[in-house]
């Protein structure tokens, strides 16, 4: 049940899966879609997150079928054979994803034959039901770790491994800092011992995938994606997940996050010295900051981990004044805007944002006018517009960032708040 | 562009247009006038662009206007790509308080491929003049509303009544075309039907140059086109880049036409030849000096300024000249393989033996009458090379490179760094590539990169190309099949 949008928060659920995918080593999509998919999600999806690449294929460098108006009145599941066929000959990947876009979900080409032809000759093929109709990118994330689950981690693995977990929640490009944060998140779980399966950053790639099954705790740092996922994970393989909120950004949160690990998994001595190690570090930093970093009354607009790690971290940590919390992603069940909104409301002390569901863009500064107070906006470079034009200090945290080139910096745990507020601080 | 012509380049009456062939010049020249070239597909490829991304990129910064893209979420990739080069771009005239340009999807779903977005399509139009009252609000299509049929048409002439914008829908289906500049052509057919319509010659303005950009190029390229011309007496109508409603209906008062990219609107100069005698001038993109000369002499002879500007040129290049010697003394010899759309792959093609180097491949998204008169040129000048008509093809490309081992790479570079050659561009949306004086620019830029390639040498050595080694080694047109 899509609405209409103007200047869109997301991309399609193809630019989604694709982005997710190519975030893993060695995993290459072949799209079956129109002539312009690749570079359609390539420019709308992975390249408006941190304005960087997929390192592997990327634009027009992904496999694709380019369908035209022949396939789309004969079908063309024979071309995507042929392109199957030739990409297991040239291309060096751990597992081929085919991808549908609209035109191919619209006639139904029966893309899961195709791949099953090749499984059954031992090519890693897989077919996954993508088209751009179905949704948005948090739903293509969905799509994709559904498609990992079902096709890549092993069904039956043999011991469970005490010590590693499976992190999710945190969506390849379509947050900008995935990257980092997922490096601060494993930095710290490290510290508790802990392995982690983030399946995307660096060196992971399908050998991790595969193990996810044997490990003992799923993470999701997220307030709402993945219910039927973990539900899916818990009833397969018996591992249960725990649910944060969002990804876990300055002292407050994430001792809340690490806390609560550490009684999952009857860690708590570890995960109290960890705590202790860390918050030393963070607030032998926070001291020599006391009385530069001002008072800000402030907005945030983004995906609901985003904004919400956002918000409660300035006004729990920082004392600053939430205004407006504004959610883009289309959340449309009633009790996962309910779990949003108390994640945005209960703040240790601070007064809750007013807090809005839209992803479009009218709506958006109409919300954010709201509010003549407000002094702070971060959000994405399509606000950069409005906060010029009320001369409010900006920052970019979430998709789509056209501006702001991210590599290896967080928006998560000790660390991601020290940067961020060196990000957000102004002599103004 | 007659009445009949649909706006897909591969229906182009009066000339062979072929996307899928690999070969060397020679072969090409030779075969394509004797049509034959020989027809074939790829039967593997990578990703193309599709021809809405041009249909909107075309139109995305227009003044006071709306787009409503009648389409799933995920077509307004392009849009971010155009928002992005919209937003710096203002910046770049000076105009800080930068507008995002207003995009409005129908983000059609299962429900709508299903029951039809037609309502939604009425709606987003509404949106759109009630939220900004545009002066014109252009309707993008998509394979998903064509696919199930949706008479957009027949919802434009539906809301065009309530509404005070003018209301321009454009057919730009990506599935009906593998030439992505397809896409411009249909815009042109839409701003002839639903503009320019009931729109009369007015008075020919003598000195008037209908200049028609698509929005690749930087606003320090504008600003030394429109300085070169100004120097001999012509004003320019730039069209539709950063353009208007009321600068699209001069078009036909202007005494001539002509265009910065050789597929940009070059079918739609030929309709107001047809239409209202407007002669136009279609060369080259005027990238370096001989390409500028060339360029600038086209237009000048439709104003009678032959004289005038063969004299300018000459002063032009004084100023320039110990720039291209001084290039050439340290280029001279270099081997290049050259990427990229037709209009800048051919323009790099001429220019860089302005520095004495040397083409050894060119790739270009599609051959055509057009492309015979280039390969002809190009022929005389470098002997035989290779020819690739490939929108890109990475896989193609990676493999030409390695065995051609050119000392520089003209294009995209995402590939060829990876590969440790020395990689420089003719297309930069945002930096001087244009003209006379941004030459300084462009000629620093390659001879710089070429002089210091250790980015992609170090690179080279930890980055990964996703093809095996035995790929290499294969035929690197092993895909094309003759049909």
């Amino acid at each position: 049940m899509s609405e209409i949008v103007e200047n869109p928060h997301a991309n399609c659920s193809l630019g989604g899966a694709n982005a997710t995918l190519t975030a893993i080593k060695r995993v290459i999509p072949i799209y079956h879609s129109g002539p312009g998919c690749c570079l359609q999600t390539t420019a709308g999806e992975a390249s408006q997150g941190g304005v960087r690449l997929p390192y592997y294929v990327q634009y027009t460098a992904l496999p694709c079928t380019n369908m035209t108006e022949k396939d789309v009145v004969l079908g063309a599941v024979e071309k995507l054979d042929r392109h199957v066929e030739a990409a297991l000959e040239i291309l060096d990947a751990d597992a081929f994803f085919i991808l549908t876009g609209c035109t191919a979900g619209i006639i139904g080409d029966d893309v899961q034959s195709v791949a099953k032809k090749y499984r059954e000759k031992g090519a890693p093929v897989y077919a996954v039901n993508s088209a751009g109709f179905l949704g948005e990118s948090c739903l293509g994330y969905e799509i994709a770790l559904k498609a990992l689950l079902d096709n890549i981690v092993d069904p039956a693995p043999k011991k469970r491994n005490p010590k590693l977990v499976n992190l999710f929640g945190v969506i390849p490009f379509h947050d900008p800092y995935w990257e980092g944060n997922l490096e601060e998140i494993t930095r710290l779980l490290n510290l508790m011992g802990l392995k982690v399966n983030t399946f995307f950053s660096h060196d992971q790639g399908v050998k991790e995938i595969k193990t996810a099954s044997s490990a003992v705790l799923n993470i999701i740092v997220s307030p709402w994606l993945l219910k039927g996922f973990a539900a899916e994970f818990e009833k397969r393989f018996g591992i249960p997940s725990l649910r944060h909120r969002c990804v876990p950004l300055g002292a407050t949160e994430t001792e809340t996050f690490l806390r609560s690990v550490g009684e999952a998994l009857s860690l708590q001595d570890k995960a109290e010295k960890v705590i202790s190690a860390e918050e030393k570090y963070f607030y032998r930093y926070l001291e020599t900051g006391i009385g530069v970093q001002n008072w800000r009354r402030f907005s945030v607009v983004g995906d609901a981990s985003t904004v919400t790690a956002v918000t409660r971290f300035l006004a729990n940590d920082m004392s600053f004044t939430p205004d407006g919390a504004i959610v883009t992603d289309a959340v449309f069940r009633p009790a996962d805007r309910e779990r949003i909104t108390e994640a945005l409301t209960k703040l240790t002390y601070s007064r809750p944002p007013e807090i809005f569901f839209t992803g479009d863009q009218w709506q958006i500064n109409t919300a954010l006018a709201r509010f003549d107070q407000t002094m702070l906006l971060v959000a994405s470079t399509n606000e950069h517009e409005f906060a010029m034009s009320r001369g409010l200090q900006f920052f970019v945290a979430a998709y789509p960032n056209s501006e702001r080139l991210i590599y290896n910096r967080s928006l998560a745990g000790y660390r991601g708040a020290l940067t961020f507020l060196e990000d957000i601080y102004s002599n103004l | 562009m007659k009445n009949t012509y649909s706006g897909i380049r591969e229906q182009r009456r009066d000339t062979e247009t072929y996307t899928d062939w690999g070969g060397d010049s020679f072969t090409a020249g030779e075969n394509f006038p004797k049509r034959c070239l020989g027809r074939a597909e790829r039967v593997f490829s990578q990703g193309l662009q599709c021809q809405q991304t041009n249909s909107v990129m075309a139109l995305l910064s227009m003044e006071d206007a709306a787009f409503v893209l009648h389409s799933p979420v995920g077509c307004t990739g392009c849009c971010c790509m155009a928002n992005d080069w919209f937003r710096v771009g203002q910046i770049h005239r000076g105009q800080y308080a930068m507008k995002n340009a207003r995009v409005i999807v129908t983000n059609l779903d299962e429900r709508d491929i299903i029951l039809g977005g037609e309502e939604k399509l009425r709606k987003a139009i509404r949106l759109a003049h009630e939220r900004y009252r545009p002066k014109v609000i252009f309707i993008f299509t998509s394979c998903s509303s064509g696919i199930i049929g949706d008479d957009v048409e027949a919802v434009v002439s539906e809301v065009s009544d309530e509404v005070s914008s003018v209301l321009v829908p454009i057919r730009c289906e990506g599935f009906k075309s593998k030439i992505c500049a397809s896409g411009y052509d249909a815009a042109f057919l839409a701003i002839s039907k639903y503009i320019l319509k009931d729109v009369e010659k007015g008075e020919t303005e003598e000195d008037l140059l209908n200049l028609f950009a698509p929005p690749t190029v930087s606003y320090i390229d504008q600003v030394e086109i429109e300085r070169i011309l100004g120097d001999i007496g012509i004003r320019v109508n730039y069209i539709p880049f950063y353009s208007s409603l009321e600068k699209i209906r001069k078009i036909p008062n202007a005494r001539a036409s002509t265009a910065i990219c050789k597929v940009f609107a070059d079918e739609y100069m030929k309709e107001l030849y047809e239409k209202y005698g407007i002669p136009y001038s279609h060369t080259i993109m005027p990238i370096g000096t001989r390409n500028t000369d060339k360029w600038l002499l086209g237009i000048a002879a439709l104003f009678g300024k032959t004289a005038e500007a063969e004299q300018y040129i000459a002063s032009e290049y004084q100023k320039v000249r110990h720039l291209v010697e001084d290039l050439r003394s340290k280029l001279q010899g270099k081997s290049v393989f050259i990427t990229g759309g037709t209009g800048r792959s051919f323009a790099a093609a001429a220019l860089i033996d302005d520095f004495g180097m040397k083409l050894v491949g060119i790739e270009t998204p599609v051959y055509d009458n057009d492309t015979q008169g280039d390969i002809e040129y190009l022929n005389k000048l470098y002997g035989n090379f290779v020819v690739d008509i490939a929108n890109m093809m990475p896989y193609e490309q990676v493999n030409l490179l390695n065995r051609l081992k050119p000392d520089v790479f003209i294009g995209v570079p995402v590939w060829a760094a990876k590969l440790g050659i020395p990689t420089t561009h003719v297309l930069d949306i945002k930096r001087p590539t244009m003209g006379y004086r941004n030459l300084a620019y462009l000629g620093s830029k390659i001879l710089y990169q070429i002089e210091n390639p250790g980015f992609n040498k170090n690179i080279a050595k930890h980055a990964r190309l996703p093809y095996k080694k035995d790929w290499y080694e294969q035929d690197p047109f092993k895909y094309v099949k003759r049909s």
